[in-house]
């Protein structure tokens, strides 16, 4: 054995620069969850065919509600598919959360940590793979939700409202999911993900529109950001007199939620990385 | 200043009211390869843990590599590889997929990372298998894709955290061959384990961690010839069991063997054997087997801890975790 | 060497009814406190079909004047039927996936290997679940009336409300328990769930079926959720009589026996395979 050797050797690469390493690693991070949702497809069915269910059964046993006067749409689908959308990219937000939990329970994420890559892309990695798959998931619900007969309002631009939402609400969903599997670590941080995205959803304007609730459940919406993001979500399927049409007041107002909401969980996520050594 | 490349001083981790760790020194030379040796439970994980950035030290302080591992771990991950105990694999990607994650995660540029990657795998003779999801390798290879993992940077410092629980002797012994070759390259190991064996064959010196603290260190020949006396062990009749025995309590303290066999750790030495012999000739003791022990590391261990580490070695199972963060349980389960 | 006769030893007693019944007793015993020392399991069963309800009673509250509605006071007492089915649907998973756990992990061969009546394990299991479904019923029933959920028929509306919830128990809780026997992992049985919320939301226990259209009317029709629903539903919307009681009682009872039949021969099945 040698124990007189220098200890000078450099590593390959002393001062390589960071910030292009950043990108170089979020990019990798986004192939490692693209690789894990083609080889394990099984994991990735049930956030496909959940926001499908979801838009069939309630469009249909919710079907007696375009009938109320003052309803947005007098298509039931055009209603629901946003919400199932909805559903389907936040859960796929929070199971960037629970996959994070597998990856700290079994030790790849020290890996990661051990690293000198930026934390940055220990995060922006997996949440572009989140959004590439949320994508794909808007096209089903989208293509599911045409042959049950939703119709947009406003063309193109009735997707593209609907698929921002969804990217956002992925987004918060993500950041949410990450910084709590950073501080629980393990399975109880699921839990609690999914209770509260739940709560989030429901108690907006999820199922029915304002004018349409009552009591409590008014006031909760009313103030709850998520019911901006359902309106920019359905603007473009609402009826063309509605007063929620595609419009830019009836966009910005969920645009900020998304911009701010995000901001807010992903910092949250990249400050409980941050503290993950302690 | 000392330019040791793995420096701690009177490193403290506490978890809650579990004091994991309670302040140890290191000072590892370059080129050394370094046992750490303990028990499950005993520290050896969260000390490493800390010498690798991944846990904040309560109290003291660490320069791995040069750097300080709290202030500028950002430099120490630089130039340490780290193959960690149940070498956590996505078991989904392949050999070659993961070791692409792992360079550019080092920065290492496009060009440079291919033909690094193939010469790790070509090193670790995982080329074959390089393009087969890791859930397909054996236990074996799973630790020597770990190795080539933690290479790929071509770090001066490797930690091996237990890089053979588990494994069966053939891939044992082909890890250990691995871990020779690099220290000759001039890589600085410092290696837990919790098997004696690995220990006296890898390591230049050793430490004892035993309840979050160093209990002995230096190189294995020295501790051995610290505990001192040979033990010299015989075999007899059963009727003449005591007869033999009180001639051997005149050379020493009685330390019986197994299976009925008589032992007494020689306070004069080995040279006392012949003496020995013939007292007993003389006391009309017929000896059927007889046999001189040199003190193990064993020995030094239980010297040092007041208990054996024995059985460690024998059944390494599969589940066998090793030792737990207590207040975060479950940090690193067997993939 | 002496002879010797072969003697049963005395403490135990020989197969009888009345031994299978304590027997019985002691394992719904087990069961049941099971279930109340994990509330992590029992209290989503209860909590969620609460929210759901008030969420609904919220969302909906508008839509009970539309054509097709029956008459009511509230959203509330339109859905507290539906309600009582959901969480007993959903509780009787946990039972079966007690069941399973047990085959996963040894206790059932331990009851097999004991000289325990056979089909003490299977109703053991169920009388346990069927409490719930029971108490469950109590709970939604109690909680919800204040709240405008009246039920027509009374205080023996209720009793024959809580009775239909336990048989909805027995009854899920059997079908529950043949894919626990079938396959004997817990995870199969968790992996029904979807299934039963499939059935559920393709039933009529959120909305009347005269208000639904088309092929999704046709298949809440002959979805056996409805009609196990709507037996609840009579008695809290049109008062206690005979017809609407019957209703209740019956089609459950029903489904509860055809289940047991088939969870009885799962048992049988797996006990010839051992």
């Amino acid at each position: 054995m040698n124990t007189n050797a220098t200890p000078t050797r450099a590593p390959m690469l002393t001062a390589f620069d960071l910030r292009s390493t950043t990108g170089r690693s979020s990019w990798q991070l986004v192939k490692r969850g693209l690789i894990n949702t083609r080889r394990l497809p099984s994991a990735f069915f049930p956030a496909l065919a959940m926001p499908i269910f979801n838009m069939i059964s309630f469009s249909g046993t919710f079907f007696a509600l375009t009938k109320l006067p003052g309803f947005p749409t007098d298509r039931s689908v055009n209603w629901f598919m946003p919400l199932g959308l909805a559903m389907g990219s936040a859960f796929s937000g929070v199971g960037l959360g629970f996959s994070l939990i597998r990856d700290l329970e079994n030790g790849f994420f020290d890996r990661l940590r051990m690293s000198p890559t930026s934390r940055i892309s220990l995060i922006i990695g997996p949440v572009l793979a989140t959004w590439i798959r949320v994508t794909l998931i808007a096209v089903m619900v989208f293509v599911a939700g045409t042959l049950l007969g939703a119709r947009p309002t406003a063309g193109v631009m009735s997707y593209i409202c609907s698929w921002v939402a969804a990217i956002g609400i992925s987004t918060i969903g993500a950041g949410w999911g990450l910084a709590l599997a950073f501080r629980f670590q393990d399975m109880r941080g699921a839990a609690v993900m999914q209770l509260s995205i739940f709560l989030a959803m429901f108690l907006s304007t999820a199922q029915v529109p304002l004018n349409v609730m009552t009591g409590w459940l008014h006031t909760a919406a009313r103030i709850n950001p998520v019911t901006n993001i359902f309106r920019l979500a359905r603007a473009g399927w609402v009826n063309a007199d509605d007063p929620g049409h595609l419009s830019w007041q009836n966009a910005y107002g969920g645009l900020i939620a998304i911009f701010v909401l995000s901001a807010l969980t992903l910092v949250f996520a990249l400050r409980s990385l941050q503290k993950i050594d302690n | 200043m000392n330019n040791s490349p793995i420096i701690a001083e009177n490193l403290v981790r506490h978890f809650g009211d579990v004091h994991a760790v309670k302040g140890i020194n290191l000072d590892i030379k370059a080129g050394e390869v370094f046992g750490f040796l303990g028990p499950n439970g005993a520290g050896k994980s969260t000390a490493v843990r800390m010498l690798t950035t991944l846990l904040r030290p309560t109290s003291g302080s660490a320069r791995v590599a040069g750097f300080d591992v709290v202030t500028e771990a950002d430099q120490v991950r630089r130039n340490i590889g780290v193959a960690l105990q149940d070498a956590a694999i996505d078991p989904l990607m392949t050999g070659a997929e993961l070791l692409a994650l792992q360079g550019v995660l080092y920065g290492i540029p496009g060009s440079a990372l291919k033909q690094r990657s193939n010469e790790l795998l070509e090193r670790v003779g995982l080329t074959a298998a390089a393009s087969r999801r890791v859930s397909t390798y054996s236990g074996g290879m799973r630790r020597r894709l770990d190795l080539a993992l933690s290479l790929i940077h071509q770090p001066s410092v490797l930690f091996l955290d237990e890089p053979t629980t588990g494994l069966d002797p053939m891939s044992r012994l082909t890890l250990w061959e691995e871990v020779r070759r690099l220290n000759r390259e001039g890589t600085t190991v410092m290696l837990t384990t919790q098997y004696l064996e690995e220990a006296d064959q890898l390591a230049d010196r050793i430490a004892i961690i035993d309840h979050g603290k160093i209990v002995r260190e230096g190189k294995p020949a020295d501790l051995k010839a610290g505990v001192g006396a040979p033990t010299l062990i015989i075999n007899t009749n059963t009727d003449q069991v005591e007869k033999a025995n009180a001639v051997l309590s005149t050379f020493g303290d009685l330390r019986p063997g197994a299976e009925g066999a008589l032992g007494v750790g020689l306070r004069g030495g080995a040279a006392q054997v012949t003496e020995v012999v013939r007292k007993l000739d003389e006391a009309g003791v017929r000896v059927q087997h007889l046999e001189i022990n040199e003190p193990s590391l064993d020995d030094v261990f239980a010297e040092a801890t007041g208990h054996r580490l024995e059985g460690a070695d024998n059944a390494p199972s599969a589940g066998d975790n090793g030792e737990e963060e207590p207040s975060k349980k479950k940090r690193r389960g067997r993939k | 060497m002496t002879d010797v006769v072969a003697t049963p030893p005395t403490l135990i007693a020989e197969h009888s009814i009345a031994a299978a019944f304590r027997q019985t007793i002691a394992l719904a015993k087990r069961s049941t406190l099971e279930l109340f020392r994990q509330p992590a399991l029992v209290v989503p069963s209860i909590i969620f079909p609460l929210f759901f309800a008030f969420l609904g009673n919220s969302s909906f509250g508008r839509t009970t004047s539309l054509p097709g509605f029956p008459k009511v006071n509230s959203y509330l007492q339109f859905q507290l039927a539906g309600t009582i089915t959901q969480g007993v649907l959903f509780g009787s998973v946990t039972g079966a996936a007690a069941l399973a756990t047990d085959i996963e992990n040894g206790f059932f061969y331990r009851l097999l290997a004991a000289p325990t009546a056979r089909t003490s394990i299977l109703f053991g299991r169920l009388a346990g679940s069927t409490l719930f479904g029971a108490l469950e019923t109590a709970v939604f029933v109690l909680v919800l009336l204040p709240f405008g959920a009246d039920v027509s028929a009374g205080l023996p509306g209720i009793i024959a409300m809580i009775l239909s919830g336990a048989l909805i128990a027995l009854a899920v809780g059997a079908l529950m328990s043949s894919v626990a026997l079938k396959t004997g992992s817990a995870e199969a049985v968790q992996g029904t769930f979807p299934l039963l919320f499939i059935l559920l939301f393709f039933s009529s226990a959120f909305f009347p079926r005269e208000t639904m259209s088309g092929a999704y009317k046709t298949i809440a029709g002959i979805n056996p959720i409805s009609h196990l629903v709507e037996g609840l539903r009579a008695l809290s919307l049109e008062g206690f009589s005979i017809s609407a009681t019957a209703r209740a009682i019956l089609v459950p009872l029903a489904i509860a026996v055809a289940a047991l039949l088939v969870a009885n021969r799962q048992l049988q099945m797996r006990l010839r395979a051992n």
